[in-house]
């Protein structure tokens, strides 16, 4: 088959490609052929009759969204029949859409922001639909100039607004039943939380027995939303609001990066985030923080002015006085006695002048981001690959034939990389194991569960790994010419026999063989950790393990294979590669291990770059409060402190003599300040994220909130080493920062602001004048990022890692010693693996409206290894509570499984609940505020009997 | 949007002879050897007479499908019913050849003697009314079904008397 084809499209020769269809052959070739049921991205479909065409030597008007191109076919969109055909359609469509917004003879009067003056029904009127101006059945009825013959004579539905769902409104008197949110459900997420109900006049979207959507398996990711051609399906938040214009950034909840487009109203307000369409990270989706969790940059309770503490107390300043109290407050503390702790969601930019502040201007190493609380997960892939990075991109994992995860909450962490993988799943092109002692939602997807007792993952996987070499499985040509230290790594599996892995994992080994062959037989296989319920120090062997299976099984740097370290954090990544984590210096590189890097970066920085430990994370507290830490800096969102994965952050900040930090919102941290500097949040800045695929993107400012008079890190940065008299801080703007990112992190070279800036898909779309779904009318000029090590301009860039050598030329691999588990606190003897599902088939959750809002309640099941339960005198159908060691108390009905390995409470929880909280929740930034699902140790206790209530 | 209530909420109980557990047992037992998700809900509403949410569940279950999927094709039919039918049923012809002989006096004088305002359940929960497309006996139109046994001939004095009988056995039956 030929690779390029002609059709001629109203005259114009067009050149497309075969298997296209002619809408689009049309659309990409800047021709416009109306459509409302059609999206690019999703599979023909053809209910809506819209795009209907005349084609030479044809019978009829076909429908163009399910004509595949042929090469020399005539086509033309204005033939008298498809146009008729057309209106006819127009016509049936609004004889059941109120269209008062058509007809009302003020259309043209009427400004922008004008009261209704009730020349139409309530229903009617313009005002009354969220999606007035940005309508695509109204752009459409006007682009045909319609004409209106009965206005106002059309059947309104009268069906309730579905209001009390988070996030959502739901109006299905607006439907045109296009069908467009369910087969994005279906199609795009895999989800089907929505299908069509009823049939012939009835039709319509909805949920099983028209349940609430927190009940019906939705993960309010918002991808309906964003192709909904009506006003049927919106955003609750900013409803009513109108874009001033669009910019396009990069989310900051995670490190999937996903490129969004936010609206912006006159108020300079961000109002919606519509992700776009053709970005390489998320190709048009998004998730619940994303789409629904950008609200705080709005928010009135941000700090507006600097502050500094006088007399005991914080009291507004100027900028310059703030910045010369705090150079003053830090000047006596340099050297070790001086940490960092900068945010996920600084940039590059500001991390790296966060790293070089303290290294340079304070000579300490003590600099880390918060979110990297489990550095022990890239620490083992540097040791083994060489760089603190997975190696493969998010969307190739739909060409993977088998995908492994362990111990990794996808859809609430880095939700957008379930989507691929749920997507060939489903497609059956995939086989999925999922490793982890959690109910999450992607064991619903798995061929294979696995469900070792927390903090085992280490165990397991190597038994698996012994497992491959045991029964040939492994790709010894690729391990002997890619790779050192086999024979040592294989000698450390000595303890990893199939029937002690069992026993110390609880797994059964026949799981052990069978994971073993799905992994190393299926084809290109993946593996995505993240050490969700690992202790300390055995995330490290884990991913040293993750390595070494992925070069045992040859599956690095092929399409669709690699390994993928899931942490949190929307710039981990940029803080791994541009040095902020205290042993590691910019460019991947350990300080005490590279005198040569060290010595280069000194010759840069023009002042020697200190040797000494640094403490990193939740050390940093713990010098803190042993006084050997006196002075912090701490940038950004504190948001990483309350869920003591980093120990007592405010004891050990009550313990220093002086903190200064900058922030968008008061917080316990800017309470114990003696400087604070309110902070720019990511829509107000400019600069580069790198994401979990090592794509560096920009970030462009998208509105400033003008209540506020903030300045970026960067700014503080350098205006507090510039007030203590250092040198190389004297940078213009963040372009520049980057340039010297590009000298110190040779990944990074070859990547400038005036590159990635260039660096964008064009994509032709038809004027804009013409009716379109958001999304299209938003693409066009798409910044792709450039994923390190990034290839000379014009060259297209490969997403994998170590295609023909490793960093050091071949795999390093490390020996891995066997961890067994912890011992448990008597008093605490079970393990609770606390799980989150969106839907749980087999049981009904309770659906109750407190105030004017849908709630979930159930009865939550404790789910016990019969030998546990009988150990707690405890059986089937008893109520029973679980208690941590901090006082949290769960209550449930104990159930009884073999499937649960004993010394585990397994408990899940539905997602629907989450999503309640967040919404209901009136901190700034709920969406930073998800407690993570870690496993804690519990007691398990009857709960006795009240007799009655 | 579908009208139709549910007790939300109702116990999830899998016990011998609960809902869920019949409809299993109704679907693992269909003796077709091509099993869908519209087979599965034929053989669920068979068992149940109904398909309550549990049975929409099952059936997901059983084809891998998701439970919106499933209902999807529950709500496309008109046959398949959402709430427990009432205790006897009563079903006319209202095809061609019986419309011809009379039959839509019957069904409009019944409608109203039954005080429905169409098809539907009887308040008391005695009489499920239903129309029917062809009841397969045109030789003897207009035809009804009576709990399912035929009856031709059909006039609306015997309708009514049919009918009425059948709720006093109703009512003795209760009694």
């Amino acid at each position: 088959m030929a690779d390029e084809i002609t059709i001629t499209i109203d005259g114009r020769e067009v050149t497309t490609e075969p298997g296209k269809m002619v809408v689009q052959a049309a659309n990409d070739a800047g021709i416009y052929i109306p459509y409302l049921c059609y999206h690019p991205g999703m599979k023909p479909y053809g209910a809506c009759r819209m795009c209907v065409v005349e084609i030479e030597g044809q019978r009829g008007t076909p429908a163009s969204c399910t004509l595949p191109v042929r090469d020399g076919m005539v086509v033309n969109t204005q033939g008298g029949d498809a146009v008729q055909v057309r209106n006819t359609t127009l016509d049936l469509l609004l004889s059941e859409h109120p269209h008062g917004c058509l007809t009302c003879h003020r259309i043209d009067l009427c400004g922008p922001q004008d009261i209704c003056l009730r020349h139409v029904d309530v229903v009617d009127r313009c005002v009354t639909c969220p999606k007035n101006e940005r309508c695509e059945l109204k752009d459409t009825t006007r682009f045909h100039t319609q004409e209106l013959v009965s206005p106002l004579t059309y059947q309104y539905r009268n069906l309730q607004v579905e209001t009390k769902d988070p996030f959502y409104d739901r109006d299905y008197n607006l439907c045109i039943v296009c069908a467009r949110c369910t087969r994005a459900c279906d199609e795009l997420r895999g989800d089907v939380a929505i299908g069509m109900t009823e049939r012939a006049g009835q039709v319509l979207v909805g949920t099983v027995m028209g349940d609430s959507l927190l009940e019906s398996g939705c993960e309010f990711c918002g991808a309906c939303i964003d192709v909904c051609p009506v006003g049927a399906l919106t955003e609750t938040a900013y409803k009513w609001e109108r874009p001033a214009r669009v910019e396009q950034s990069v989310c900051a909840e995670c490190p999937v990066g996903c490129t969004m487009t936010y609206e912006v109203n006159h108020w300079e307000r961000v109002v919606r985030a519509v992700p776009e369409l053709n970005a390489p990270a998320n190709m048009g989706q998004a998730c619940f923080k994303g789409k629904f969790g950008f609200d705080y940059v709005n928010d009135k309770r941000r700090i507006r002015k600097p502050l500094v503490r006088r007399d005991g107390e914080l009291q507004e300043a100027s900028w310059e006085e703030a910045i010369a109290a705090a150079a003053e407050g830090l000047a006596p503390h340099r050297g070790s006695a001086f940490a960092l702790m900068a945010s996920p969601r600084n940039t590059n930019e500001e991390l790296y002048a966060a790293q070089k502040f303290t290294r340079v201007v304070m000579g300490s190493n003590s600099v880390d981001v918060a979110s990297n609380d489990r550095p022990g997960i890239v620490e083992g892939l540097q040791d083994v690959f060489g760089y603190f990075a997975g190696t493969m991109t998010v969307w190739e994992l739909a060409d993977s034939a088998a995908v492994m995860v362990v111990s990794a909450n996808l859809t609430e962490e880095q939700n957008v990389v379930g989507v691929p993988v749920k997507r060939a799943v489903r497609a059956g092109t995939q086989q999925l194991i999922v490793v982890d002692s959690r109910e999450v939602e992607l064991t619903r997807y798995a061929s294979l569960w696995l469900r070792p007792y927390p903090g085992t993952d280490p165990v397991l996987l190597g038994g698996i790994l012994r497992c491959i070499v045991d029964n040939g499985l492994a790709d010894m040509e690729f391990v002997n010419e890619r790779a050192e230290g086999w024979d040592e790594l294989v000698a450390c599996l000595a303890p990893f026999t199939l029937d002690a892995v069992a026993a110390e994992t609880g797994v059964p080994a026949s799981s052990i063989e069978q994971a073993a062959r799905l992994y190393a037989t299926s084809g290109p296989a993946a593996l995505l950790f993240g050490g969700d319920s690992s202790i300390g120090g055995t995330r490290r062997t884990l991913s040293r393990i993750v390595a070494a299976l992925a070069v045992a099984t040859g599956n690095v740097g092929k399409p669709g294979a690699g390994v993928m370290p899931l942490y949190q954090g929307a710039n981990t990544q940029g803080a791994l590669d541009v040095g902020v984590w205290p042993p590691a210096l910019p460019g991947h590189n350990l300080t005490q291990e590279s005198p040569e890097v060290r010595e280069a970066l000194s010759a840069l920085w023009g002042v020697p770059v200190p040797l000494e430990h640094g403490g990193g994370n939740r050390h940093m507290f713990d010098h803190a409060r042993e006084g050997r830490i006196k002075a912090m800096l701490m940038l950004g969102d504190h948001v990483h402190y309350e869920d003591g994965t980093l120990g007592d952050v405010l004891g050990g900040l009550d313990a220093l003599d002086f903190l200064v930090a900058t922030s968008a919102f008061p917080s316990e941290i800017t309470e114990r300040a003696n400087v604070v500097f309110p902070s720019e949040v990511w829509a107000e800045k400019t600069g580069t994220y790198t994401n979990v695929e090592r794509r560096v993107q920009p970030l462009l400012k998208v509105a400033k909130n003008k209540r506020v008079d903030s300045r970026s890190d960067l700014d503080v940065l350098c205006a507090v080493a510039q007030a203590m008299g250092a040198q190389g801080f004297a940078w213009d703007g963040p372009p520049q920062v980057l340039d010297e990112i590009a000298q110190a992190v040779p990944e990074y070279a070859g990547i400038s602001w005036e590159r990635l800036l260039r660096e964008r898909l064009d994509i032709v779309t038809t004027p804009s004048d013409e009716p379109q779904p958001t999304q299209v009318m938003y693409t066009g000029n798409v910044l792709t990022g450039l994923q390190w090590p990034c290839a000379p301009e014009g060259a297209s860039g490969d997403g994998q890692l170590f295609v023909d050598r490793f960093r050091h030329g071949k795999a390093r691999l490390q020996p891995v010693a066997w961890h067994s588990r912890p011992e448990q606190d008597a008093r605490f003897p079970l393990m609770l693996a606390h799980g989150r599902v969106l839907i749980e088939p087999g049981r009904k959750p309770n659906v109750t409206v407190v105030g004017k809002r849908n709630r979930v309640e159930r009865e939550e099941r404790l789910v016990l290894n019969p030998a546990d339960a009988a150990a707690a005198k405890l059986s089937e159908g008893d109520a029973a509570s679980v208690t941590t060691a901090d006082g949290t108390e769960r209550r449930g009905v104990v159930a009884l499984s073999d499937a649960v390995p004993a010394g585990v409470v397994s408990l899940t929880t539905l997602f629907g609940e989450l999503a309640v909280e967040v919404d209901s929740s009136d901190r700034p930034d709920p969406m930073n505020h998800i407690a993570r699902l870690n496993a804690v140790p519990v007691r398990i206790e009857p709960v006795q009997c009240s007799g009655g209530t | 949007m579908t009208t139709t209530s549910r007790p939300h909420g109702a116990p999830d109980d899998a016990s011998p002879g609960s809902l869920r557990e019949r409809a299993r047992r109704a679907i693992e037992e269909q003796p077709s050897p091509t099993v869908t998700v519209l087979s599965s809900l034929l053989a669920a509403q068979d068992e149940l007479g109904y398909l309550p949410y549990e049975a929409v569940d099952e059936v997901s279950l059983r084809t891998g499908s998701s439970v919106n999927e499933v209902w999807a094709v529950a709500s496309f039919y008109p046959n398949f019913r959402f709430t427990p039918p009432a205790r006897h049923s009563v079903e006319i012809c209202w095809g061609p050849t019986c419309h011809v002989l009379g039959a839509q006096p019957i069904l409009q004088g019944l409608v109203s003697h039954l005080g429905l305002d169409g098809e539907g359940d009887t308040e008391d929960g005695s009489i499920s009314f239903k129309y029917n497309t062809c009841l397969g006996v045109c030789p003897h139109a207009p035809a009804m079904s009576f709990d399912h046994e035929l009856a031709g001939r059909m006039s609306l004095d015997e309708a009514v008397s049919r009918v009425e009988r059948i709720r006093a056995a109703d009512v003795e039956q209760s009694a």
